[in-house]
Formats: C-alpha cells, sequence, structure tokens
C-alpha cells in the first residue's frame, strides 16, 4: 500500500521542491483525518507533476478525488466541502486553468468569511504549477498571482526553495483562509537547489520575506523563481564591485513590509522583480508600498524589472525577450546605485 | 413530456409509476398538513406583497425580486425535507428562508431554518442579520442551519451543494441538498458542471428548477431549445422530473419523488417547476415588464394562482367548509389590491412580528465594514 511513498524520507538527504510538496501533503493528510485533495488526474495517475503521487493509494479515492476536467468545480465543491467542516486542497493542474474557475475563487470563496460576518471560513488552499522560462507557451506559463492579491480574502503565497514550499504548504492547510499558491514548476525537479528538511513537524510562517543574500548598496526584492536571477545578478554585481541584497518575500498576502523597508533604508535603493506583466502586476504593489510608506528611504526611483505587458510567447528567443532576465537585473542595478 | 428535438422523445420520467411508487407522496399527507401548507402559501404571499408595499414607501434599499405568483414551488419544495437538510435559496426565493423546517413549529428557536426576526432585520439592513447585512437581501444563509449562503452569480452554489453532501457522506451521513435556480441560469457552465460532478459521484444534490419563463428580459425561446429541462437529466443519467408549479402538491409529490430517490443513494435529481412570473425581474423592472412581456401572457399567467388552485383541492377533499373557503382570498389579487384582511391573521402576525424586530434593531457599526476579511487563529 505504500510502496510508492517516499516519505517519510532518509535523515539527511537533500530533497527537491516536488518531493516537499509531496512530504507536505501526506503529512496534513495524516494529522487532519477531514483533509480532502482534490484536481485532476492527482489520484490514479498521482498528478500531472507527481505531486500527488501515491497519495490515493495511501488514503483511498474518497480523500483524494481524480475530478472531472471542471476547475469551477474543483473549487466550488471545495467550498461546500470546507461549508462542511473539511480542509481541501485544490489542485490546478497549471495555475493557468485557475481562469476556469475564477469566480467560484473571487466571488464565491474569498468572500465567504466576510459576507457571513466571521460565521463561516474557508480552509482551502488552491495550489498549482506556474511560472515561465520553460518553454511552455501562452497558457502553460503564466504568473497570474495579481489577480487574486487584488480579492481582499484570499492569501497568496510563492516559495522558491524546497524547505519553503514543504513549511508554507503545511501553514495554507492549517491557516483557516483560502490561500492561492503559486509553486514554480521549473523549480519542481531542479536538483541544485535541493535542501536537506528538518526532521520534525515544521511550518514557515506568512508574512515573513526571507533575505537570500545579504548586501548593502541596492535592495533586490522578488518571489519564485526570479529569486535565483536575483541572487545571479548580486554574484555578478559583487565582482563588479556593488553589494546587493536580495530579499524572498515568500508571501504576497500578507507581505512583510518591514523586512522590505529595514532594507531600503540601509541600500536606500530598489529594484523589484517578478515574471507577471507590468501593468497592475505586484511589483507595482511594492514599489507603490515603498513610495508611500518609506519615500524619505529612497536616493533613486525604484525599478520593477517584469515580463513586458504581452502574454508568454513559446519559442525559446522570444520568451526570454519578454522575461525578467539576470542581465536586466545586473543593468537596471547599475543604473540604478550610479543614480 | 413535449419534446422538440428530431429523434424520439425519452420515456416519460414525470409519471410515478415509472418509479415504483403506487403511494404518491402526498397520499401521506394529514388533514392538518394540508392546512399547514395553505397556511404556508398565505405567508409567503402575505411576506411578498408586504415588502412590495414597504418597498414602495422607500422604506426599503437594494432590489425586491418578488415571488409572487411562484409560492407553490417554494412551499411544495421544502415542506418535506428533513430539518438537516441543506438548502441553497436565490434571488427570488426570499420566503424559502423562514420556509425551511417551519412545519408546526413557526416559533421554534431551535428549528433549522430562519427565523422572521433574522430574515427581516436582513430585509431591512440591521444587525440582527445573520450576516450583519453585509450582504444585500438574498445573499444570507446559515451553516448551523443548513442554508448555503449564494452570491449574484447564478447556479453559482450547485458546486458548494455537492461538497457539503460529499462532506456529509465522508462522515455517514444521509442529508440531501437542494438548490433552487431559475431557468436562466441553466446557460451557465458551472450548473452543468456541478451537476456532472454530483452525477459521478451520485451525490443527493435535487436541482429545482423554477422556470417562469423570463429570465429578466428574455424568453425562454432565446434561453435554451428544449421544451422540458427534465431532459437535460438523460445527458446525466440522472433523474428529471417536470412539475405544475402552480400546484403545490404537485411540486410536493416530485420534489419528494427526487429527494427520496437521490437520499437513496441513486444520485442527484433535476425537478423543473413550470411557474409563471408576476411582476418584472425586480422592482425596479416592473414598470419596463409590463411593456417587454405580452398583456395577453400575464393575464393568462394570472389566471392560476396557487392560492386558488390548492384552495379549490382542499374544497373538494373536504379539508375546509365553502365557509372558511371564503374567509381570506388574496389570489388574483395583484400585490397593491391586498390587505391585511385578505390574509389569515396568524400570518399577519407573524411577519409584523419580524418587521417590529428589524425596526427595533440598529445598523451595524460603519467600522464592521473593515471586519471579517480574514478568519484569525487558524482553522
Amino acid at each position: 500500500m505504500s510502496a510508492t511513498v517516499d516519505v517519510p524520507a532518509q535523515v539527511g538527504v537533500k530533497k527537491n521542491y516536488l518531493t516537499a510538496l509531496k512530504e507536505a501533503l501526506f503529512e496534513e493528510m495524516s494529522l487532519n483525518p477531514h483533509m480532502i485533495c482534490q484536481g485532476e488526474d492527482i489520484g490514479i495517475l498521482g498528478g500531472a507533476f507527481g505531486v500527488t503521487e501515491g497519495l490515493q493509494a495511501q488514503y483511498g479515492a474518497q480523500r483524494v478525488i481524480d475530478m472531472p476536467i471542471s476547475e469551477a468545480c474543483i473549487v466550488g465543491s471545495a467550498v461546500g466541502m470546507a461549508l462542511n467542516g473539511k480542509t481541501v486542497m485544490a489542485e490546478m493542474q497549471f495555475i493557468d486553468f485557475i481562469s476556469c474557475g475564477f469566480d467560484q475563487i473571487v466571488n464565491m470563496m474569498a468572500t465567504y468569511h466576510y459576507r457571513t460576518a466571521g460565521e463561516v471560513n474557508i480552509p482551502v488552499v488552491v495550489r498549482g504549477p506556474a511560472g515561465a522560462y520553460g518553454g511552455g507557451a501562452l497558457y502553460h506559463s503564466q504568473m497570474n498571482e495579481s489577480w487574486f492579491c487584488n480579492s481582499p480574502g484570499l492569501k497568496v503565497i510563492c516559495a522558491s526553495t524546497p524547505s519553503d514550499a514543504k513549511g508554507l504548504l503545511k501553514t495554507a492547510l492549517r491557516d483557516g483562509n483560502p490561500v492561492i499558491s503559486y509553486e514554480i514548476k521549473e523549480l519542481y525537479r531542479r536538483n541544485d537547489i535541493a535542501e536537506v528538511l528538518p526532521d520534525e513537524d515544521y511550518t514557515v510562517p506568512f508574512g515573513k520575506a526571507a533575505i537570500r543574500k545579504a548586501g548593502k548598496d541596492i535592495t533586490l526584492v522578488s518571489y519564485g523563481q526570479n529569486v535565483y536571477h536575483c541572487i545571479q545578478a548580486a554574484d555578478e554585481l559583487e565582482k563588479l564591485g556593488v553589494s546587493a541584497e536580495v530579499i524572498d518575500i515568500r508571501t504576497l498576502v500578507p507581505l512583510d513590509e518591514e523586512t522590505i523597508f529595514n532594507s531600503v533604508a540601509k541600500t536606500n535603493r530598489v529594484i523589484v522583480v517578478n515574471e507577471a506583466p507590468m501593468t497592475c502586476g505586484f511589483a507595482g504593489e511594492i514599489v507603490s508600498r515603498i513610495s508611500t510608506k518609506a519615500f524619505d528611504l529612497l536616493d533613486a526611483p525604484p525599478v520593477r524589472i517584469t515580463r513586458l505587458d504581452t502574454p508568454v510567447p513559446w519559442v525559446k528567443p522570444l520568451e526570454l525577450f519578454v522575461l525578467p532576465s539576470v542581465e536586466k537585473i545586473v543593468q537596471a542595478a547599475l543604473k540604478t546605485v550610479k543614480y | 413530456m413535449r419534446s422538440q428535438s428530431g429523434t424520439a422523445a425519452p420515456e416519460r420520467t414525470d409519471d410515478p409509476k415509472e418509479h415504483n411508487q403506487t403511494i404518491r407522496p402526498r397520499d401521506l399527507l394529514t388533514k392538518e398538513d394540508h392546512l399547514e401548507i395553505f397556511k404556508l402559501l398565505f405567508l409567503a404571499r402575505y411576506f411578498d406583497v408586504r415588502l412590495i408595499k414597504e418597498k414602495k414607501r422607500g422604506r426599503l434599499r437594494g432590489t425586491l425580486y418578488s415571488s409572487h405568483n411562484q409560492e407553490a414551488v417554494l412551499v411544495g419544495c421544502l415542506y418535506g425535507l428533513r430539518p438537516d437538510d441543506w438548502i441553497s435559496p436565490i434571488h427570488r426565493d426570499m420566503p424559502a428562508f423562514f420556509l425551511k423546517d417551519i412545519k408546526f413549529k413557526w416559533d421554534d428557536p431551535a428549528r433549522m431554518g430562519m427565523s422572521i426576526e433574522e430574515l427581516c432585520a436582513q430585509v431591512w439592513g440591521k444587525a440582527g442579520s445573520p450576516g450583519r447585512a453585509r450582504d444585500n437581501w438574498s445573499h444570507i444563509g446559515s451553516k448551523s442551519k443548513h442554508i448555503i449562503h449564494s452570491t449574484s452569480m447564478l447556479s453559482g452554489t450547485i458546486p458548494a451543494a455537492a461538497g457539503v453532501v460529499y462532506a456529509d457522506r465522508l462522515n455517514g451521513g444521509d442529508v440531501i441538498a437542494m438548490t433552487l435556480n431559475g431557468e436562466g441560469s441553466t446557460a451557465q457552465g458551472i450548473f452543468h458542471e456541478a451537476i456532472n460532478f454530483a452525477a459521478v459521484h451520485k451525490l443527493p444534490v435535487v436541482t429545482i428548477i423554477e422556470n417562469n419563463h423570463w429570465a429578466y428580459g428574455t424568453p425562454t425561446h432565446m434561453e435554451y431549445s428544449q421544451e422540458d429541462f427534465a431532459r437535460r437529466a438523460d445527458g446525466y443519467g440522472i433523474m428529471g422530473l417536470v412539475a405544475d408549479g402552480q400546484d403545490v402538491l404537485d411540486v410536493y409529490d416530485k420534489v419528494m419523488m427526487a429527494v427520496n430517490h437521490s437520499r437513496a443513494g441513486n444520485g442527484p435529481s433535476i425537478v423543473e417547476c413550470k411557474t409563471f412570473r408576476a411582476y418584472g425581474h425586480g422592482d425596479h423592472d416592473d414598470d419596463r415588464a409590463a411593456k417587454y412581456r405580452p398583456e395577453a401572457e400575464i393575464l393568462k399567467g394570472r389566471e392560476r394562482d396557487p392560492i386558488g388552485v390548492y384552495r379549490q383541492y382542499l374544497l373538494e377533499k373536504g379539508y375546509i367548509s365553502p365557509e372558511d373557503a371564503k374567509l381570506y382570498i388574496a389570489e388574483n389579487k395583484g400585490a397593491g389590491e391586498v390587505g391585511n384582511e385578505d390574509f389569515p391573521p396568524e400570518v399577519v402576525a407573524y411577519l409584523s412580528k419580524g418587521i417590529d424586530y428589524a425596526l427595533t434593531c440598529p445598523v451595524p457599526e460603519a467600522e464592521e465594514g473593515g471586519m471579517w476579511v480574514f478568519k484569525e487563529g487558524g482553522r
């Protein structure tokens, strides 16, 4: 029965992002008998990417449900289950498909606690693989997180490391509010970021950013796979004599403003990097908060490096053309420190 | 059932004998039940006409979606439910909130339906509303009383209903979830998506289609191409029935057949209740509705008032005497043509009690507008 289950893990072994997610699901399913997982192809197949591999064998088809292709119903029925006492992990096969469940998310789920004056809360985590740089083209590359950051009642998270992927997902499943989790599919199986995960039951709190690299000349704020672009850019900048601090916000709603402001207080310069389109994207929100709440700290205009205001094209040169890159970050940083 | 398609009509699904029910659900109703149902029709009608008057006097905010002339659907659908069954009413179903689990216990505070005080507080936008007047009119519910809270996105609660009963089955329960929907909302994708899911898992979701033949300002022939929604059920391999929505006992029969069928584990069901919308889509639309709807249709629709249809039945059965039958005549009268004398005094008193409560209730504090976005403290 548990032959396909690769958890609990061996001590001291590095694990990738995908395995970390899987561990979170197995552990929470075991700790919470009222938890249900549902999504397209998550049971028999184990998920398009294998995040739920072995879960149905372990917990049965009633708690790990292979759903018809209907994101609206995956979310909507999860809301009903939550209304009747369950905690639900609802998988979007690709986060791009979340648009098919948009109404159920923003009107039914996000507002439930509000419109019932607190009588009802909806512990549902909608999670799915997201992000570009993999040749996924228009409908398998999106970062559409700003839609949901703009819908009060939803928490929005995006892990960039295996330990955060596990710890944030566990926090999400215990939070009691609807959470949208952007998992970076390009990071799922990247061995160079694999980590040894804590043996004990641990969580990573929402609203607490991580400083990935300390620096004093300029702050690079990011999340998801762009964090690695920022770290790489910081390494290159170091060679050029510029010390960049890299902040991974980890959760968008709630946002840890304090860590960002503390960093900007030190560097007085900031670049925000994300791979969503620029207009009304979350980079704009971060820049806006810095500009309105920490204006006096700035010695240079804050900069956004985002995807162009285009869809994500398919073939590589076109895709890379529209997306943030290490080179774009380095160039913008050099310009900003000289401002 | 009529069929418009070129293929052979499917087997009739609205004949009780098809489902091995030699005894119709109505045959198990007592005289007391019949008299209670009669009173509930008056109560639903009175709620509507009283609110129409309050609205016209400018005492209410928001939009009133009149349920006038559709009372048999509401009473017939809800009368036979178990107290712990779930429902999800929509905008035109305001009386459904208090009709749930009301049978012989109108004033029981422990009943699994909304009290008339709570409902009136909601309509008046007061703090005594179960949702503290955060969303308007029908957008309320109660987790503890098993009423799913709707939004303005029609058919949007059917997946939630499916989820509720999925969870209940997992816990070993046997409740059903009844969703009330207008025929216009059946064009939404979520209507199909949710019923498909419920059918796959044989979930006890009873979908009521209140077909009043107008989706706001669009007539049925521009909304869908089938004559009967019961045939949609064939596409999911589930039970589909058609009821005369002006005849409370026909509604009761078909709905209870569907409820029993679904509760027994045979999957979801659809009951279409053919009825008639007396006024506009909402009160803001009354004047225009009088123009976009053919007058002959309105006159014809008003002929079969559900209170009158039922009164005739009760007379023929001898449940009421010819003298009793003349006491309160609300049927075939417009909202502006009836007075309190047209309704049983206990009906008038019941709603008045609710309105009195609403009027004394405070409006919520302004700061509440910023509260309850997120739950604190974990699940």
